[in-house]
């Protein structure tokens, strides 16, 4: 039997849920701090996003939400556009093959992952950076953004969970 | 049946590739937008003034309640400053006072010389004043992005926080303006210390301290030195008040912004009426580079 249009549409924003919710996140750590020194731990949330909803939730999100992520990070930085486009989709390409062994993993093994991954990126996004602009760009401050993301990692997960369980239909969860 | 199913097949296969294909296809566009962003191109400039205009007034909404939370802080504070700064500002107005006075006798004095020398003042610079509505968002990049309404910006203009420089229009688009800080890693200005007027080029590093290139070895430099804009390359008028030095150790020279950015809610957009300051820039860039 056929779904009626309704139902299509329905389904069609059911699985929009991660991405809008992901953007939204976006937009508050995108609120103007006032201060240089916090703005170092500023964590990438989008980051998280991306890696915990393909993680749990692979066919809501795909490389297309990862574009849309990592042109809103490219848009609101000075970084070259296309570079989180790239490391976003890098990172569900990565997440997609961890998904085949680590999808049920607690969440301890899931943030130990999260922390390898993001340091491999982090430290690759370093090195791509400081080819374009031609200069060795300073990497305590990179790695203080890394930190502070993985410290923000859980109580963006928490979120996400809460948007997983009470949003979303089936595979409820406990985290 | 058979014939319709043998059709399935072979749609869901296709589905398939085309799935596939697009993934590779969003692979590549992020790859070309990287390599067009090198060089400046139309595509970029559309898809990044779209997103800005889509997403500017969810900025705008959003900012709304953290710029209360700082306002509720910054009176707190500031109560708690009020006695200590009511002195300092007593002293400081028995200086400016006297200084106010000098002023008054150099103002007439150069009138005068003026007239005598048939001089032709530069126009008066203009400017706009904009609520900054995001940051960057991440560490590899020091921006801000402003609304700046129906008000005519153009890219390279200076952008002033409080009294002194922070940085320079990147892109604008529609009500929005991307400004790169001088503590950014695309920062470049010719700068020189008031004291001494050896010249040299202020360069962003992504840290709160800017460093100070290309000074001669013999350079009279010292901490707590004033460092303003040089004028050199036509972008930014000479003068303009941008930091002093923070530290020097060996050759490097690190510079403090003037500017608390902490603290600024609002910038000034001023448009110095330079002639074509978009060619400038680029003319400076390339003579930069041509050097390098």
């Amino acid at each position: 039997m056929r779904d009626s249009w309704h139902e299509k549409i329905r389904f069609f924003l059911l699985h929009r849920i991660p991405l809008a919710t992901t953007l939204m996140l976006m937009f508050i750590f995108f609120m103007p701090i006032n201060s240089l020194e916090l703005n170092y731990f500023r964590p990438t949330v989008g980051a998280i996003c991306v890696y915990y909803w393909t993680l749990k939730r692979g066919y809501m999100f795909g490389y297309v939400s990862a574009f849309w992520v990592g042109l809103l990070m490219d848009v609101y930085s000075s970084s070259p556009l296309g570079l989180n486009i790239l490391f976003m989709m890098l990172l569900v390409m990565v997440t997609n093959w961890l998904t085949r062994y680590f999808q049920s993993a607690s969440f301890n093994v899931c943030w130990a992952l999260f922390a390898a991954v993001g340091l491999g990126q982090i430290l690759l996004k370093w090195v791509i950076l400081t080819a374009y602009f031609g200069r060795l760009l300073s990497l305590s401050e990179v790695m203080i953004n890394y930190f502070s993301t993985l410290m923000f990692y859980p109580l963006i997960v928490c979120f996400n969970v809460w948007v997983q369980n009470h949003l979303l239909p089936q595979e409820r969860i406990n985290e | 049946m058979w014939r319709r199913g043998v059709l399935l097949i072979k749609f869901s296969e296709l589905k398939d590739i085309l799935r596939r294909s697009f993934v590779v296809i969003l692979f590549i566009v992020s790859f070309l937008f990287i390599l067009l962003s090198k060089v400046d191109g139309v595509v970029v400039e559309t898809a990044h003034d779209l997103v800005m205009d889509a997403t500017g007034p969810i900025m705008q909404v959003v900012e709304f309640p953290s710029r209360i939370i700082h306002r509720v802080y910054t009176y707190f504070y500031d109560i708690g400053r009020i006695y200590a700064d009511n002195r300092e500002l007593r002293e400081e107005n028995k200086q400016m006072l006297i200084l106010q006075n000098k002023v008054r006798t150099l103002e007439v004095e150069n009138q005068l010389l003026s007239r005598l020398l048939n001089y032709t003042p530069p126009a008066e610079a203009t400017f706009i004043s904009a609520k900054i509505i995001a940051e960057s968002g991440d560490n590899f990049t020091h921006m801000l992005l402003v609304y700046i309404g129906d008000e005519p910006v153009k890219k390279g203009q200076i952008v002033l926080g409080n009294e002194s420089v922070i940085g320079r229009v990147d892109k604008v688009s529609g009500h929005y303006a991307k400004v790169i800080l001088v503590t950014d890693i695309n920062s470049k200005i010719p700068v020189v210390v008031e004291r001494t007027r050896a010249r040299g080029i202020l360069t962003g590093n992504n840290t709160a301290t800017p460093t100070l290139l290309f000074t001669r070895a013999t350079a009279d430099i010292q901490e707590g030195d004033v460092v303003v804009t040089s004028g050199v390359g036509g972008m930014f008028p000479a003068g303009l008040p941008i930091g002093f030095v923070s530290s020097i150790s060996g050759r490097q020279i690190n510079v403090e912004t003037m500017a608390d950015i902490s603290r600024v809610e609002y910038v000034r957009i001023v448009d110095y009426g330079l002639s074509n300051e978009e060619e400038i820039r680029k003319d400076f860039f390339e003579s930069e580079n041509n050097a390098r």
